[in-house]
């Protein structure tokens, strides 16, 4: 089949470069709840890291990891159990695999060390994670978190899996990426691979499933859902509120 | 000695190997758990389900050596099971849990769940064993993480969609999916279609988008 055009800076960086600069996306609001998560990745680790608002999840490793940072004072006590449990199932809904980096919680100057008390609901929140098939990492710093997210970028680049398209589309292809953001369950990575793997939005619309599964690096169910959403015909009958009479 | 092989575990009930007969975890899981200890359960330390198993990590194995990591790559090798590490992570052995952790997860891909102490790991293993027979018994909508299939509705994610095209808003989103019927359709539209809908503008600024 017609291979997509992977853009020319993918096919010249990769061999060139025997350790290319791994790409990691972060969620806009980890500048201010993880600052040197970030600083890390760029410092230590020499990663390239893209921050976008992401709305789904705090990071984005590669075409199909997604990780979200926890403390673990979050995971404690049952108080925010509901918005944690609607993110990930969220999340499921648009990765292939999620990871949890459950971090210790910083001691504040002062403080004496805090005494961890394990719960229940703590151990019965892990094993609702496993039993779920999310992949669970503990860190007990911002600095380790750094270094896992560069291990699972590692990994999934090994897996053929990194994101090796440009993040940061200007003027007209913005506008195209925010179409493409708009499409329910579509993660981030995948609306930038469609950015580059296909030249127009009509392109994209008149492509087969395997095709959107090749050029949006998407996983056959996913790229059916996609193909689905695409050639949906609409029903105003469906709009939750009828259209306003003007 | 190699065997990591599937054992028949009765519903709800946990086996235990012979070697923690006795120890603390063992006698805090009794009463709370239906358990009973068998010889010969070879790399595994407790099945939970035909499926689940559980190997512990004390601080010694830890501080011992790479005794416990030929262990578990032995696991993996030999079988199919899904295992869960638990592993002892203290004060002592808490300079070993990254390099642990690196091998259990990234590497081997299964799962590691540290604990402080063998109370501890008692009480993490009941939670387990209650997923493990809840998912059994195919009461699989108690797990919150787990993603319910629920049907929703496109129609309004169809015209937010629509709405990201320069130039056009509530109103002529509505109109244009109305007269195109899916995005399909209004990629694919002329210029002169369109024009019927919109304005020649607008129009123009569609179809070169």
């Amino acid at each position: 089949p017609a291979d997509p055009s992977p853009s020319l800076a993918q096919n010249s960086r990769v061999p060139a470069d025997p350790s290319p600069s791994l790409c990691v996306l972060a969620d806009t609001r980890e500048i201010s709840s993880g600052p040197e998560v970030i600083s890390c990745l760029r410092a230590a680790h020499g990663l390239r890291v893209q921050v976008c608002s992401l709305g789904s999840s705090d990071y984005v490793v590669s075409n199909r990891l997604a990780v979200e940072r926890l403390l673990q004072s979050e995971l404690q006590s049952p108080g925010n159990r509901n918005k944690l449990s609607q993110r990930l199932r969220r999340l499921q809904g648009i990765f292939e695999r999620i990871c949890v980096i459950v971090e210790t919680d910083r001691v504040r100057p002062g403080e004496t060390s805090r005494f961890f008390q394990r719960t229940q609901y703590y151990d019965g929140v892990l094993s609702a994670l496993v039993q779920a098939g999310i992949k669970i990492l503990f860190s007990s710093c911002q600095e380790e978190t750094a270094a896992l997210l560069k291990d699972l970028a590692l990994l999934e680049h090994r897996k053929g899996a990194a994101i090796q398209v440009p993040t940061e589309p200007e003027g007209h292809r913005r506008d195209i990426l925010n179409f493409y953001l708009s499409i329910p369950n579509l993660s981030y990575g995948a609306a930038l691979n469609l950015c580059h793997s296909f030249g127009s939005i009509t392109a994209v619309a008149n492509s087969s499933v395997p095709e959107l599964a090749e050029g949006a690096r998407l996983s056959r169910p996913q790229a059916e859902e996609l193909h689905r959403f695409l050639r949906h015909h609409f029903d105003p009958q469906l709009l939750p509120q009828p259209p306003p009479a003007k | 000695p190699v065997t990591a092989g599937s054992v028949v575990v009765p519903y709800g009930h946990v086996i235990g190997n012979e070697k923690w007969r006795g120890s603390e975890v063992g006698q805090r899981l009794q009463g709370k758990v239906r358990l009973t200890f068998e010889d010969g359960l070879g790399l595994v330390d407790f099945h939970l389900s035909n499926r689940t198993c559980i190997l512990l990590i004390s601080e010694a194995d830890l501080v011992a050596g790479d005794e416990f990591k030929r262990r578990l790559v032995r696991f993996r090798n030999a079988s199919s099971l899904r295992g869960i590490v638990i592993v002892e992570k203290t004060q002592i052995s808490d300079q070993y849990f990254l390099g642990v952790q690196k091998l259990v997860i990234l590497e081997l891909g299964m799962v590691l769940l540290p604990v402080g102490n063998q109370g501890e790991a008692s009480q993490l293993i009941i939670q387990l064993v209650s997923f493990c027979v809840r998912e059994q018994s195919r009461d699989r909508g108690t797990n919150p993480f787990l993603r319910k299939q629920c049907a929703q509705l496109v129609e309004p994610a169809v015209l937010q969609t629509v709405q990201q095209i320069p130039g056009i808003g509530k109103t002529k989103a509505l109109l244009l999916v109305q007269q195109f019927g899916s995005i399909h359709r209004l990629c694919n539209a002329s210029i002169n279609e369109l024009k019927h809908v919109v304005g020649q503008t607008v129009a123009q600024q569609i179809y070169t988008f």
